[in-house]
């Protein structure tokens, strides 16, 4: 499909890889989909002072025919491990890397337990957190009674409970790993749910040939969005405004 | 101790190169309750992060812990 894309964005951001991540979803590409070239690596700066933004740009590559050369893609060992059909999905167990999952699942207890909240952390493999063809994260579970206090407004403790596991397992690996955290699945209702407004808002986008801003997003929600739309015909869209009040905008073709 | 303070101390000891050097005071206020982070110099980043990033997330966790125990809390990074 030769649909108009933009071909390339260049994204400012406090870090590249949040660069990279928000263009990515500008673009609505994979990595593997995307040249990436780190025009400004930044800089932290020291408690705030003397920071510099990140800046990248972001092309489409070309798209491969099917039987050009495979991308080296890392599987995620457990698939292989699995005889197939023989384990359902969403109770399968993560061995690949007992280690790390040991650990992560261990470091989330460990901060549940001192904020005094009983909950069962379980570790599977999200394959239902990600786009087709991506690898599916390492996604720690966390069930249990009463745990709304814990998803917060718009799942804003969710997330700072997922920024701290993963920091924290990142600091003890020495490696950054992008471990999930669900509680009572509200990023898979979420998804869900994105995908849904998703269709009906670009159906009546379609219908009106007005485009409709969606409210503000996180920009794992927002990217859910413009991948559910990406290959509609009638629509685009487009992420506006900055920071916390960045919104998806569903455009008329 | 009580488990708040444990939780920041938690928090704080693995994110730093240098957790011995972890402290944190509890401030019992009439309102409030304040922690007071401290941590090596060079490790003050990784407690504050990026724009607070990561500060502000210690403090969203303690507020999980707070609102159990029916306290207002703040966390200062001293």
């Amino acid at each position: 499909m030769a649909s108009e894309k933009k071909a390339s964005v260049e994204i400012l951001a406090r870090t590249v890889e949040e660069a990279i991540d928000r263009g990515l979803s500008e673009l609505g590409l994979r990595r593997d989909q995307v040249e990436v070239e780190i025009i400004n690596p930044g800089r932290s700066g020291v408690l705030g002072f003397g920071a510099e933004e990140a800046r990248v740009r972001i092309t489409a590559l070309p798209e491969e025919p099917a039987l050009g050369k495979e991308l080296p893609q890392r599987e995620p060992a457990v698939a292989e491990s699995l005889p197939e059909e023989a384990v359902e999905p969403a109770t399968e167990s993560v061995t690949a890397e007992p280690d790390v999952t040991e650990l992560a699942v261990n470091l989330l207890q460990g901060l549940l337990e001192r904020m005094k909240i009983h909950a069962q952390v379980t570790a599977r493999i999200g394959d239902d957190l990600v786009e087709e063809g991506e690898d599916p994260p390492l996604t720690l579970d966390v069930t249990g009674d009463d745990l709304g206090i814990l998803i917060g407004r718009r799942g804003e403790t969710l997330r700072a409970l997922q920024y701290m596991t993963r920091l924290m397992l990142s600091r003890s690996l020495e490696r950054w790993e992008p471990v999930v955290v669900d509680v009572e699945s509200y990023r898979v209702r979420r998804r869900r749910l994105l995908r849904q407004l998703a269709a009906r808002m670009a159906e009546r986008v379609s219908f009106s040939r007005q485009r409709v801003v969606l409210e503000a997003m996180p920009p794992h929600e927002r990217r859910i969005v413009h991948i559910a739309l990406r290959d509609h015909p009638d629509v685009t869209t487009k992420s506006i405004g900055e920071g916390e009040h960045r919104k998806v905008t569903i455009i008329p073709k | 101790m009580s488990a708040m303070k444990e939780l920041v101390e938690y928090m704080a000891k693995a994110l730093v190169n240098d957790p011995d050097a972890v402290v944190v005071r509890e401030i019992e206020g009439a309102s409030a309750t304040i922690f007071e982070l401290s941590v090596a110099p060079d490790d003050m980043g990784r407690v504050i992060g990026k724009q607070g990033r990561v500060a502000n997330a210690m403090r969203t966790l303690l507020r999980v812990a707070a609102v159990k125990e029916g306290k207002r809390v703040t966390l200062e990074i001293v």
